[in-house]
């Protein structure tokens, strides 16, 4: 083994320095610095730092120095002729390489590799494998001599061997050549034939016939060489067939990463169109649309913003309009009062000058005057204790960013549900803290609540079968929905389910809240909130919208001002009016 | 100075509540030779006209009997009278009239508090599946409204057809307990005819007899009729109300010869039906959603006619009838 290892080794080293002697003269010979960097005269490589990218103006420099060259905006300089290329969202790597070059510097590396033989081609002694003849350096030896150990060509065999007893020296073709035997070291005349087997022994396991009976391997375990060695052979082999489906694997997926890296970034792509007709056009990016989906967005919401921001301003604008029209007019009657309170005055000053007689004619109207004076002041002073002389507009804001002025903020809320539910008794547990006897509702109740500083419109509907397709005469311009389930009825929690479901779908009812009031939560052995939710899959249901599941009781009132808290909570924008 | 005789009036009404109306009894007493009792018995006509001042009069009294005579119970309102008698110092042989006439009153005052009673303890009383009573009544009503179709089942969707919310007609009754089914079964009993129009009527789209097709077609929501069944007990509450305010006595001291009794009460439903199904129909409401409005329009209408104290709300006799059959 040792014998062949050494000949591969002198085989090798001799083919490995021939091709670079001959890549000078031959291939490189006319223009040496094609496969070097114009910049750093480094030669470029596969891949890695020496990748050659081309620019815009055709010029190709390495990567290396692209990355060096002085950005101008997104663009570089071609450092040749000044020309100005745009770099894309990846810089300089979204340069295309050079791949005309790629496939050159592979063909020549192939090239070389082929004729340097990897150790597996000459154990295999190839044909290809150049071997000269060692009488002349300028044969390509064809044939070996066993006896001689020559490597000949066909001419020197003939005129080498030409004596008698030369003659009878057996040559063979270059491809029969027999391997070397290689000597045992210790033993010289002895060449190895054994492989020992034992693990103590793995750091020198070959032995000739000597060491394996009397020497160290004595009365190891050992195989013959030559078997060992094809075994040997065959798992390389193996381990080739699977390197090459692994690079095929890895270039795969490196095809796969520039697809998407193209993908991503967009850009110029021919495509063919119906008549035939190949043309460039320029398809855009994920990157691109992904960006595009967020000004869209945001756009969209800039928009709403205005859209809402505007109709607020004119609500305010109305307001302030009507506010100062009422004023105005005001002033004008105080103005007209004041005149004839004036004349009036007047009046009487000149009554007091005149004589007895005259005064005493002017009694009546004098009369008349103090009375019509009399009454002006009581229209006054009624006046003025309704005239609210308050320059303040109170402005809040509702979550959907309307603006809304004065005190209270009015809300409308349906309340719907199953007959029996008890949504008529919450209403008027609400509105007059009673507990009212409960009776079918045929047709709907409506009532204003006031709470804190909310006034909530409560449209309270009948929850009779044939009346339910009527609740959508009540959906229009309603904030919330206050969905009232019977908590004792098990059996109707489906039926209640169905009907909440159907609710949900109404385009009208898509961004009111949802409020629902678990009732009778007082009888013993009641649907709990977290069973009901659970049996309801409200988490599912409600997917999406804002909604809320109140505990109650219409008869004590417990936990209907929660509900009616949470409702004010999501109806008022956070931080505007401290609503607790 | 306006002021200043708005308070000199309260005082003088004051005043006149505390003494001056004792005075001008006393006066009157003296002049007529006769007390308040019988001068309301021989003024007035039979009726809500002298039960009502009667039941004023005692109220007002100070003497602790007369007071206590309103609350009384109906075995002893003979004795009440005889005792009423004496403290009056009447002679019952010289007014024979006066001894009968107040005690039909009296009678009347307090049967209708024991009507009340007794008509609170019904609506307290829940329907019950487990008490058979019960569940003959409700049956009874179905045979009695709907005797062409057997029910299928105690919980069915057929109860909907005389206008019960759901399949079960017990959830409905919740409020007025067992008194909206008894006045319901009264109604459906004894006035089958006015109880069967009106259920017909109620399952029929409202415009049927205008049957041009683009009002069919604009009014679909509307052909929800009214449900029967859920009105009745609606109308049982107005009754309830009308009865726990005290309203109704006019009514039932008009109709009612001596004690009121549920049957008087029962047959005033009936009426209230039949009065409701007509205004319904005159006020022409665009659906029933509606009905609340209406509603509270015909109670504001009742109570306008019960204040008038010759008011009988019945449908078969007048109240000047009334007084014929009872003189």
């Amino acid at each position: 083994m040792a014998a062949a290892a050494a000949g591969i080794n002198k085989q090798g080293a001799l083919a490995t320095m021939e091709p670079c002697i001959r890549h000078g003269r031959g291939a490189h010979g006319g223009n040496v610095k094609v496969l070097e960097c114009g910049v750093c005269e480094d030669v470029f490589s596969l891949q890695g730092d020496k990748v050659p990218r081309l620019l815009l103006c055709g010029h190709t420099v390495c990567h290396d120095c692209l990355t060096r060259l002085p950005l101008h905006g997104r663009a570089v300089r071609c450092p040749f002729d000044r020309q100005v290329t745009e770099l894309g969202d990846s810089g300089v790597w979204g340069l295309k390489k050079n791949f005309a070059l790629l496939e050159l510097l592979e063909r020549l590396q192939n090239g070389a590799s082929n004729q340097s033989g990897m150790s597996e081609d000459v154990l295999k002694g190839m044909g290809e494998c150049i071997i000269r003849c060692d009488e002349d350096e300028s044969h390509t030896a064809s044939m070996y001599c066993t006896v001689c150990a020559t490597h000949l060509c066909a001419e020197c065999s003939q005129h080498t061997h030409s004596t008698r007893t030369l003659a009878k020296h057996r040559r063979v073709p270059l491809a029969d050549k027999p391997h070397e035997k290689t000597l045992c070291p210790q033993h010289q005349v002895h060449a190895i034939e054994f492989v020992c087997l034992e693990e103590a022994c793995q750091s020198g396991p070959l032995m000739c016939c000597v060491c394996k009976e009397y020497g160290k391997h004595q009365g190891h375990k050992h195989t013959v060489l030559e078997t060992e060695a094809n075994q040997i052979r065959a798992s390389i082999l193996d381990m080739a067939h699977c390197i090459r489906s692994f690079t095929d694997e890895v270039s795969e997926y490196s095809r796969k990463l520039v697809g998407i890296v193209q993908q991503i970034e967009g850009g110029e792509q021919i495509v063919e169109d119906g008549i035939g007709m190949a043309h460039t056009e320029h398809v855009p990016g994920t990157a691109e649309s992904a960006r595009s989906c967020v000004r869209a967005y945001f756009a969209d919401l800039h928009e709403t913003l205005c859209r809402q921001e505007e109709m607020a301003l004119s609500v305010v604008d109305a307001h302030v309009r009507e506010r100062l029209i009422w004023l105005r007019q005001q002033q004008e009657d105080m103005t007209i009062l004041l005149s004839q309170v004036s004349t009036a005055c007047l009046h009487c000053e000149k009554t007091l000058q005149q004589d007895d007689c005259r005064v005493v004619l002017s009694k009546q109207e004098i009369n008349c005057l103090l009375e019509t004076l009399q009454k002006q002041q009581h229209q006054f002073t009624e006046l003025a204790d309704h005239i609210q002389l308050d320059a303040g507009i109170p402005v809040t804001f509702t979550k959907d960013n309307r603006v809304h002025i004065g005190p209270k903020m009015e809300i409308r809320v349906v309340t719907l549900g199953l007959d029996g539910a008890g949504k008529t008794t919450i209403l008027f547990k609400l509105k007059q803290d009673e507990f009212m006897q409960p009776i079918p509702t045929i047709g709907f109740n409506v009532e204003t609540v006031e709470y804190k500083n909310l006034k909530f419109t409560i449209w309270d509907v009948g929850g009779k079968h044939k009346l339910r397709p009527l609740w959508k005469h009540y959906y229009l311009n309603t904030q919330a929905v206050v969905f009232v389930i019977d908590s004792c009825h098990r059996d109707r929690l489906m039926e209640a389910h169905s009907e909440l479901a159907k609710l949900l779908t109404e385009k009208e009812l898509r961004d009111a809240l949802l409020l629902i009031f678990a009732n009778k939560q007082d009888v013993p052995g009641v649907v709990s909130v977290e069973e009901m939710t659970e049996l309801l899959s409200l988490h599912k249901l409600c997917c999406g919208r804002s909604w809320h599941i109140q505990g109650c009781d219409a008869r004590s009132g417990m936990g209907l001002h929660e509900g009616l808290d949470w409702l004010s909570r999501q109806l008022v924008a956070a931080g505007v009016l401290d609503v607790a | 100075m306006k002021h200043f005789l708005r308070v000199v009036t309260q005082f003088f009404v004051f005043l006149y509540c505390k003494c001056l109306w004792r005075g001008l009894k006393f006066v009157a007493r003296k002049l007529t030779g006769r007390c308040e009792l019988q001068r309301i018995c021989y003024n007035n006509k039979h009726g809500a006209r002298r039960t009502l001042k009667i039941e004023s009069s005692l109220r007002c009294s100070k003497n602790a009997l007369l007071q206590s005579a309103l609350s009384v119970h109906p075995d002893k309102v003979e004795k009440t009278i005889e005792d009423i008698m004496a403290l009056k110092k009447i002679n019952p042989d010289t007014n024979p009239q006066l001894g009968i006439s107040l005690q039909a009153s009296l009678l009347q005052i307090v049967g209708y508090r024991k009507l009340v009673g007794e008509v609170e303890k019904l609506r307290r009383e829940q329907y019950d599946c487990e008490n058979q009573e019960h569940e003959d009544m409700l049956m009874k009503l179905w045979k009695e409204l709907r005797p062409d179709s057997p029910l299928t089942g105690r919980i069915s969707k057929q109860w909907c057809e005389i206008g019960f919310q759901g399949s079960d007609p017990k959830t409905d009754f919740r409020g007025m307990g067992l008194l909206g089914l008894s006045n319901l079964l009264y109604f459906a009993e004894h006035d089958k005819t006015t109880a069967l129009q009106m259920l017909h009527d109620s399952l029929q789209p409202k415009h049927n007899e205008t049957n041009s097709p683009e009002w069919e077609q604009k009014n679909i929501d509307k052909a929800i009729g009214y449900s029967f069944a859920i009105v009745g007990i609606n109308i049982t509450d107005l009754a309830f109300s009308l009865l726990i305010s005290g309203a109704l006595k006019t009514h039932l001291y008009n109709v009612a010869p001596e004690t009121p009794s549920l049957r008087d009460l029962q047959q005033t439903f009936c009426y209230l039906m039949q009065e409701f199904q007509r205004f319904w129909v005159d006020e022409d409401p665009s659906d029933i959603m509606e009905f609340n409005r209406v509603r509270s329009k015909f109670h504001r209408r009742i109570l306008r006619q019960l204040k008038d104290l010759d008011t009988a709300l019945c449908p078969h006799f007048t109240a000047s009838d009334l007084h014929l059959v009872n003189l």
